[in-house]
């Protein structure tokens, strides 16, 4: 159940977003998950609504994407994705599932909608 | 108002992470995150392990648990130093839970400090601590089929120890098994068959141990 750690910090930093931008609530937030953090959707929607409670995020819509997993094989120097639905890692020139991951390990606060006050620009 | 931001939600435990990483490098100290299942042998091997490198390698210790200080009480007579974290009700161990057990600490004096994490092989996964190296444990009792059901634990690991190989003549459990999996998923983690009951395969974690120690120390 780590998505209540990740919950926690989507509602501080949409939070301290919404603040900087003097808005009064938080309506929608869009976050983006590595494919490889192990997010289950449904228990981050649980998470976050429990942890919104009581903040400008109370009652937001929380959208979830997923971002792809990229993976750079050590040996062989190749960009690929690993192949997730048969759990591998290995690198499809080489073979080798020696690989640092570039990316599927990030969760992404996108974007923060909010109510009122008029259009500011963008920080 | 829509507004447009682009900023990862970890970033408060990444950046303590980050933090911690300089700290311990500047220590000069091997630092080693222990993850894996409730039972598989984390402080048993600790046990183990500590009195093996000798008063020549000082050893402190961090252990994550929900609840007791039980781990503590084990190893507090080997460890120079042992901090148990109390999580409480959270599954694993985050950057600032270490960089606040970390203050207290002399650096300095220590060789290793090992971080044995909440018994999870979900959660821990997930959270950088600014370790130099992640250690898996995988015992015999959990079965062989737990490398690819917990699959983004065994790729990130840097040694996977197969632990309590002293029963592998008594339960039925493949090692070929693992070791298809592991072909798939990580193939630069040795993966080392271990009993800390007779002694298998200790001296070749204590060789990776040291080796580990010996890149970091040398920068």
């Amino acid at each position: 159940m780590h998505e209540a750690t990740i919950a926690m910090a989507i509602v501080d930093q949409a939070a301290a977003v919404a603040m900087q931008h003097g808005a009064a609530r938080i309506t929608a937030i869009e976050v983006e998950l590595g494919a490889l953090k192990q997010v289950v959707p449904e228990a981050l929607d649980l998470a976050f609504e429990a942890c919104a409670e009581g903040t400008l995020a109370e009652g937001a819509v929380l959208s979830q994407t997923v971002r792809p997993a990229v993976a750079l094989c050590r040996p062989c120097g190749r960009e690929f994705e690993p192949d997730l639905t048969a759990l591998s890692f290995a690198c499809p020139s080489c073979g080798q599932a020696d690989v640092e991951i570039i990316a599927g390990h990030e969760i992404v606060l996108k974007a923060v909608e909010c109510d009122t006050p008029a259009e500011t620009p963008l920080p | 108002m829509k507004i447009h931001v682009v900023e990862s939600v970890l970033k408060a435990n990444d950046a303590v992470a980050a933090a911690i990483r300089r700290t311990l490098q500047q220590a000069g100290l091997l630092a080693l995150n222990l993850m894996s299942g409730p039972g598989s042998g984390k402080t048993t091997l600790l046990e183990k392990t500590i009195p093996l490198l000798g008063p020549r390698h000082p050893c402190g210790v961090l252990v994550g648990d929900l609840q007791t200080t039980r781990d503590a009480e084990r190893l507090g007579d080997l460890a120079v130093h042992t901090t148990q974290i109390n999580t409480g009700t959270g599954c694993h161990l985050s950057a600032t839970q270490v960089a606040e057990a970390l203050a207290g600490l002399d650096l300095q004096s220590l060789a290793f400090l090992f971080i044995e994490n909440v018994g999870n092989m979900v959660c821990p996964a997930a959270f950088d601590l600014g370790e130099h190296r992640k250690v898996v444990l995988l015992s015999v009792p959990e079965g062989d089929d737990k490398v690819a059901k917990y699959y983004t634990l065994f790729q990130q690991a840097d040694v996977i120890l197969l632990t309590k190989v002293d029963l592998l003549g008594v339960l039925d459990f493949r090692v070929d098994r693992v070791r298809e999996d592991l072909a798939r998923l990580n193939t630069r983690a040795p993966l080392i068959p271990l009993s800390a009951k007779t002694g298998e395969g200790i001296d070749e974690w204590l060789a990776w141990l040291h080796a580990q120690r010996a890149a970091i120390v040398a920068g």
